[in-house]
């Protein structure tokens, strides 16, 4: 069970947050204030902070960027402030990602769930969405717990995937990710491993989780684990 | 007195009443230094004579004075009133919701700069009250973002038809705020007359159509773009971001399943959005967009805002939002680079 540090010095919002994070198998710790954050961070360690940026005793922002070590548990913003620039300047400090309130329990819980996915020191080895799963160590895949046979590109794409489930991954960073700088990439290329690796998803059970964004990109639907 | 008079008028009004009176004094002045008698008046001859005389010593140097007088009259008055003229221009010139319009008191004439500070004044003052309304707004939404996390968070907590009804009534109120602080955002942008940074519109058609898929997929709707070629503009990154994500949304809405809602980036400095719905004429697209202009927020829902934000980014851009009601079409077009 992951455990989130929750700061956020509105008391009866933290505790519904908890509680909605609970339901969906998170351990959450509800600080009130940066330096009670601190004083948790030093006695317990966390897999990830939840964190409004109004505070009593500071602003969330300075308190990111002076965070060492940085980036360390990744952070999510949870916060009132809905500006245009505003998630460029969260992302700047530091914050992985950024959630303008309201927002629901099931939001927040999918956003948690992409944060840990991402590669770092506390990432799983094994990944999972839905009936997925993918071993990152032995870059073997499984639906369903019957295993998959992928090639190399396709077994790549489907960890990139995995790892972002839920958002659009571009075509570009798939590129970029499945072929050398040098390699020549034709565009019908993408499309014929992607359309492989769709069909012995189906084939193995998944129910359309792999989605094209017509000129944008794919996208692997997040259905949660289970 | 009704019935307006313009200071030329006035002028030439006194102009001719001076002259008519110094005439008539110079005539008197004339007649008792030549003891001029009714009684010689009465002979012709020297009728002949004195008004012989009086044309030449005062009617011709009446007129000669007399014209040129009021032809510098003329052109003094209007050299005076021209920049009155230009200043009024300028302020008409001013469309919509320009902000920091003022006459520059200093190219007046002197007597007319107490009337020029005190509009600028004015305009000021509701420079001031438009910000503070705007102001106002947007702190309101603000404030009300924490309550409604708090409302949409217990409502998780509830099962059934009634919560599930409750929660898209949290989600309307919560699009009302995001578009009513947009807004409050891009007059408070424009009026700090931030630098525009060059901009590839198929680039943010991308990020936008990635933010917006997963949930349109969610909901069964599919979103593509099409167009390889860069283009470049001039303009707020994020703005025309929130631009496109309202055309967008605003085609998710009326396109029924099955059908993509397709994001062209076809033309150079141009964004289109085609979807399957009815189409829109440019009559109703006018009536949407001046839905801001009559600030009637209380009778529209965050839905309703979202056009007439998208004309108001792109009339800060200096582009223009048109409808193409064959081809079911809302394009955005920014000005040439």
């Amino acid at each position: 069970m992951a455990r989130l540090l929750v700061i956020e010095d509105n008391e009866r919002l933290g505790a519904l947050i908890a509680e909605g994070l609970a339901g969906r198998g998170y351990r959450s710790d509800v600080a009130c204030c940066l330096a009670d954050a601190d004083a948790a961070l030093a006695v317990a360690s966390f897999d990830a902070i939840v964190l409004d940026l109004g505070l009593p005793d500071g602003d969330g922002l300075d308190w990111l960027r002076a965070r060492q070590p940085a980036g360390e548990p990744p952070a999510l913003i949870l916060t009132a402030r809905g500006g245009l620039e505003d998630r460029i300047k969260g992302l700047d400090a530091g914050a992985d990602d950024y959630l303008v309130k309201p927002f629901s329990v099931e939001e927040l819980a999918a956003r948690l769930r992409a944060l840990l996915r991402r590669p770092g020191r506390r990432a799983e080895p094994v990944l999972k969405v839905g009936p997925i799963r993918y071993d990152t160590a032995s870059r073997s895949a499984s639906v369903h717990d019957r295993s998959l046979d992928l090639a190399r590109r396709e077994a790549d794409l489907l960890e990139l995937l995995l790892r972002r489930a839920g958002q659009v991954v571009r075509r570009r960073t798939i590129e970029d990710a499945l072929y050398r700088f040098d390699e020549a990439v034709t565009p019908n290329a993408l499309e014929a491993i992607v359309s492989r690796l769709r069909r012995k998803l189906d084939d193995a059970g998944t129910v359309g989780q792999l989605h094209t964004v017509r000129g944008v990109g794919y996208l692997l639907r997040d259905v949660g684990t289970d | 007195m009704n019935g307006q008079v313009s200071i030329q008028g006035r002028l030439m009004r006194s102009l001719t009443i001076v002259s008519l009176v110094g005439a008539l004094l110079l005539l008197l002045f004339i007649g008792i230094e030549y003891r001029i008698s009714f009684a010689e008046l009465s002979d012709g001859a020297a009728l002949q004579v004195v008004i012989h005389e009086l044309t030449e010593h005062v009617v011709i140097p009446m007129i000669l004075l007399a014209i040129p007088m009021a032809v510098a009259a003329r052109w003094a008055i209007r050299r005076a009133v021209e920049p009155l003229e230009l200043a009024a221009q300028k302020i008409d010139a001013a469309r919509g919701e320009a902000r920091g319009v003022r006459i520059d008191a200093l190219s007046l004439p002197l007597e007319a700069q107490p009337f020029a500070r005190a509009v600028n004044s004015l305009l000021e003052r509701v420079d001031d009250a438009a910000a503070l309304h705007e102001a106002f707004a947007a702190d309101i939404a603000h404030e009300l973002r924490t309550p409604l996390t708090l409302l949409s968070l217990e409502l998780d907590r509830l099962d059934g038809a009634h919560a599930a009804q409750l929660r898209m009534d949290v989600a309307a109120m919560r699009r009302l705020i995001d578009q009513l602080m947009l807004l409050a955002q891009i007059d408070a942008e424009q009026a700090a007359h931030l630098p525009p940074t060059s901009v590839d519109l198929i680039e943010v058609a991308g990020d936008v159509l990635a933010q917006l898929a997963p949930a349109a997929l969610a909901g069964g709707r599919m979103l593509e773009l099409r167009g390889e070629g860069h283009s470049f503009i001039l303009a707020r990154r994020e703005a025309v971001a929130a631009a496109l994500r309202n055309l967008i949304e605003n085609a998710l809405r009326v396109t029924p399943l099955g059908i993509p809602v397709v994001v062209l980036a076809d033309q150079p400095g141009q964004l289109a959005v085609r979807d399957g719905g009815a189409g829109l004429s440019s009559e109703r697209l006018d009536i949407l967009v001046q839905r801001l202009r009559r600030a009637d927020y209380a009778s529209t829902n965050g839905a309703g805002l979202g056009l007439a934000i998208v004309a108001r980014i792109m009339a800060a851009h200096g582009g223009r939002l048109v409808t193409d009601p064959d081809k079911r079409e809302l394009r955005l077009i920014f000005p040439n680079v």
